[in-house]
């Protein structure tokens, strides 16, 4: 038929496509992979560097700093209960990945976010794209970046980068438009420059926003690398989609566990960073 | 324009108007040429262009060390007036000279060195920075200029000593009343030492009795320190008590200029009348307003010599004239310019006075 015509000529133009992306471009993906890898070997390397109690007692600390005792105790027996269950390296690893690949979605994501706010043009040209990042199944970009990157966690990072990036760009871009007009109209009538107005005046006043988009962020790349496990990123993704493969409920149970400990720490920990930096009088 | 001009008023006039509109909308070149050429007005601009005027053929000149006060209800365009002084608005037309300079043909950099030294602001929303102290807040706009730390501290903390703030200079913004925190924006704009300072509706927000203080402590500052000022306010009453002179707006024009006597003695029109009718005269009529010749006073009461009266200065308010009065026989006091004898105030001329010229403005307060 007409139709199924065109269909098979657009699914083979962006089959040739991508294999003439993954031929010609072979050097650049290469160049991404390492990175990529390079960056979350080292990540993983300075968490795994000291014994589970020393890291489990870090963040503890942190837990009570910022947040209070009881949150502080209850860090140190998620934490204890990872570890008990056999999944420390795993869970050590997905959170090397969150990192990673938060703090790659946020090089990109903050500067776009900080242009996107300064343009009105630039923010209503982003808008769609990221409506459309965060409409379609996540696990559609598992595809392109396995054709280009290859199996591991490069790939993984690669999705989860494009996951994580839409609320950092948005959040960004909403706080630095809404600088309060008074404090503009301050900042030209003491005679400030462009810089000034920026890092003195828009930036202070959309930290908040900005922080927020970071905890969003961080929330979106968890339930990515997870969904990567399928492309071999390594960690509790990877053990989860092992003991689908074995029918091992009770591993993936494990897993499943150790996934929201992880995601209930770093969310909270961030969460109150938003708060410290809004609470400053 | 007139350079000539310029140079020699430079001295006197710190900021000079000149027939400055300020039209709103998406036509304005098309607007101002129909004002210009066909002099449209208000409701006229709008209904061919779409257009408001904010601001119609602004003319005014506020000297050194002069506090200008600008009046107006909301809607009259006084805060797009001010905002026109330091071009945070730039004008449709006309011309704003600040120390001489027209601010229209400054460049950015110039425009910055202008505000930063000579004409600060300080705004009805106060607009301290949350997340500074008290100090840091004060010294904002030298920091802005690039002063090293100590320096705009000490500054800083001498202007917080004038408003009486030295000891909250550690203090963040929210923990001060509405008063202290419109004293820190003033301290902020101290504390660059500009010769013009503009205040926008500073002391709106606040309770009345404060707002008495700071307007008090305002002008006692500004000419202790003899700094121009240009004050505005939707009070009548604000702007007697703060400004040398008074300029009336309403729907973008500016009706009257004058002292607080002129413009009670001599409303322009109905409107301005209004406002003043409901003012106390007690303190705003001099001497010099209600007195009759002495000519007049004498063929009135022959045999009576002004030398047996009590005497007084041209400058004397009713409210001391009729301390005065009662205090003496009540054939007049006479009022003595120097040695000179310049007139008398009778009690009948002295009752006009209070009375007012067209209303029966009652005195009170």
């Amino acid at each position: 038929m007409d139709t199924s015509a065109i269909a098979d000529a657009f699914d083979t133009a962006v089959d040739d496509a991508l294999i003439w992306i993954s031929d010609n471009g072979a050097f650049l993906f290469d160049g991404i992979r390492a990175l990529f890898e390079g960056f979350y070997d080292g990540v993983l390397a300075a968490l795994t560097l000291a014994p589970w109690p020393v890291v489990a007692a870090l963040f503890a600390l942190l837990g009570w700093r910022l947040l209070g005792l009881w949150p502080g105790v209850l860090t140190a027996v998620g934490l204890a209960f990872c570890a008990g269950m056999g999944l420390w390296p795993e869970t050590m690893s997905t959170f090397a990945l969150v990192i990673t690949s938060t703090c790659l979605a946020l090089v990109i994501g903050l500067p776009l976010g900080v242009l996107a706010g300064f343009l009105p043009r630039l923010d209503r040209a982003v808008e769609p794209v990221l409506d459309l990042i965060q409409t379609l199944p996540p696990y559609i970009y598992l595809l392109p970046a396995i054709a280009l990157l290859g199996f591991g966690p490069a790939t993984a990072l690669a999705a989860t980068l494009i996951v994580a990036m839409p609320p950092a760009i948005r959040l960004t871009s909403l706080g630095i438009r809404r600088t309060p007009t008074e404090f503009v109209e301050l900042g030209q009538a003491t005679g400030m420059t462009p810089g000034q107005m920026f890092w003195k005046i828009r930036l202070p006043f959309a930290l908040p926003s900005i922080m927020a988009g970071i905890n969003q962020s961080l929330m979106m790349a968890f339930g990515m690398v997870v969904i990567a496990g399928i492309v071999g990123s390594g960690g509790l993704g990877e053990t989860i989609y092992e003991a689908i493969r074995t029918l091992d409920i009770a591993k993936s149970i494990n897993a499943a566990i150790a996934i929201v400990i992880l995601t209930m720490v770093i969310d909270r920990l961030t969460q109150n960073l938003v708060r410290v930096v809004r609470a400053r009088p | 324009m007139d350079m000539a001009t310029q140079v020699t008023d430079a001295d006197d006039v710190l900021v000079d108007c000149r027939s400055v509109w300020k039209v709103f909308g998406d036509k304005v070149p098309a607007a101002m040429r129909a004002i210009n050429e066909r002099g449209l007005g208000k409701s006229e601009v709008l209904k061919e262009f779409g257009c408001v005027v904010g601001v119609s053929d602004a003319t005014l000149q506020v000297r050194r060390g002069e506090i200008f006060c600008v009046m107006g209800l909301s809607g009259s365009g006084k805060s797009t007036l001010i905002r026109m002084l330091n071009n945070l608005i730039a004008p449709s037309g006309g011309q704003v000279f600040v120390k001489g300079r027209d601010v229209a043909k400054l460049g950015p950099a110039e425009l910055r060195e202008l505000r930063a030294r000579h004409i600060a602001m300080v705004f009805q929303s106060v607009a301290l920075l949350p997340h500074r102290t008290v100090l840091e807040n004060a010294a904002f706009g030298l920091e802005v200029r690039g002063v090293a730390r100590d320096e705009r501290e000490r500054t800083a903390e001498a202007a917080l000593a004038k408003v009486g703030l030295s000891d909250w200079t550690r203090r963040y913004p929210s923990e001060l009343s509405g008063g202290m925190q419109q004293r820190v924006g003033l301290a902020r704009a101290l504390a660059s030492d500009p010769e013009i300072i503009l205040m926008d509706e500073p002391f709106s927000a606040l309770d009345p009795l404060i707002r008495r203080q700071l307007q008090d402590e305002f002008r006692e500052l500004t000419k202790s320190l003899g700094k121009s000022a240009v004050f505005i306010t939707h009070d009548l009453d604000e702007a007697i008590r703060i400004g040398d002179r008074i300029a009336i707006m309403k729907d973008g024009v500016i009706i009257q200029i004058g002292t607080a006597e002129e413009i009670i003695l001599n409303p322009a029109d109905a409107y301005v009348a209004e406002f003043v009718a409901g003012i106390s005269r007690l303190h705003l009529i001099k001497a010099h307003s209600v007195m009759v010749p002495v000519a007049d006073w004498a063929a009135e009461r022959p045999g009576v010599d002004p030398a047996a009266l009590p005497d007084t200065s041209p400058e004397a308010d009713i409210d001391a004239l009729i301390d005065l009065t009662l205090e003496s026989a009540g054939a007049g006091i006479a009022v003595r310019d120097g040695e000179t004898l310049v007139g008398v105030v009778t009690p009948r001329s002295l009752l006009h006075g209070v009375q007012g010229s067209r209303t029966s403005g009652a005195a009170h307060g």
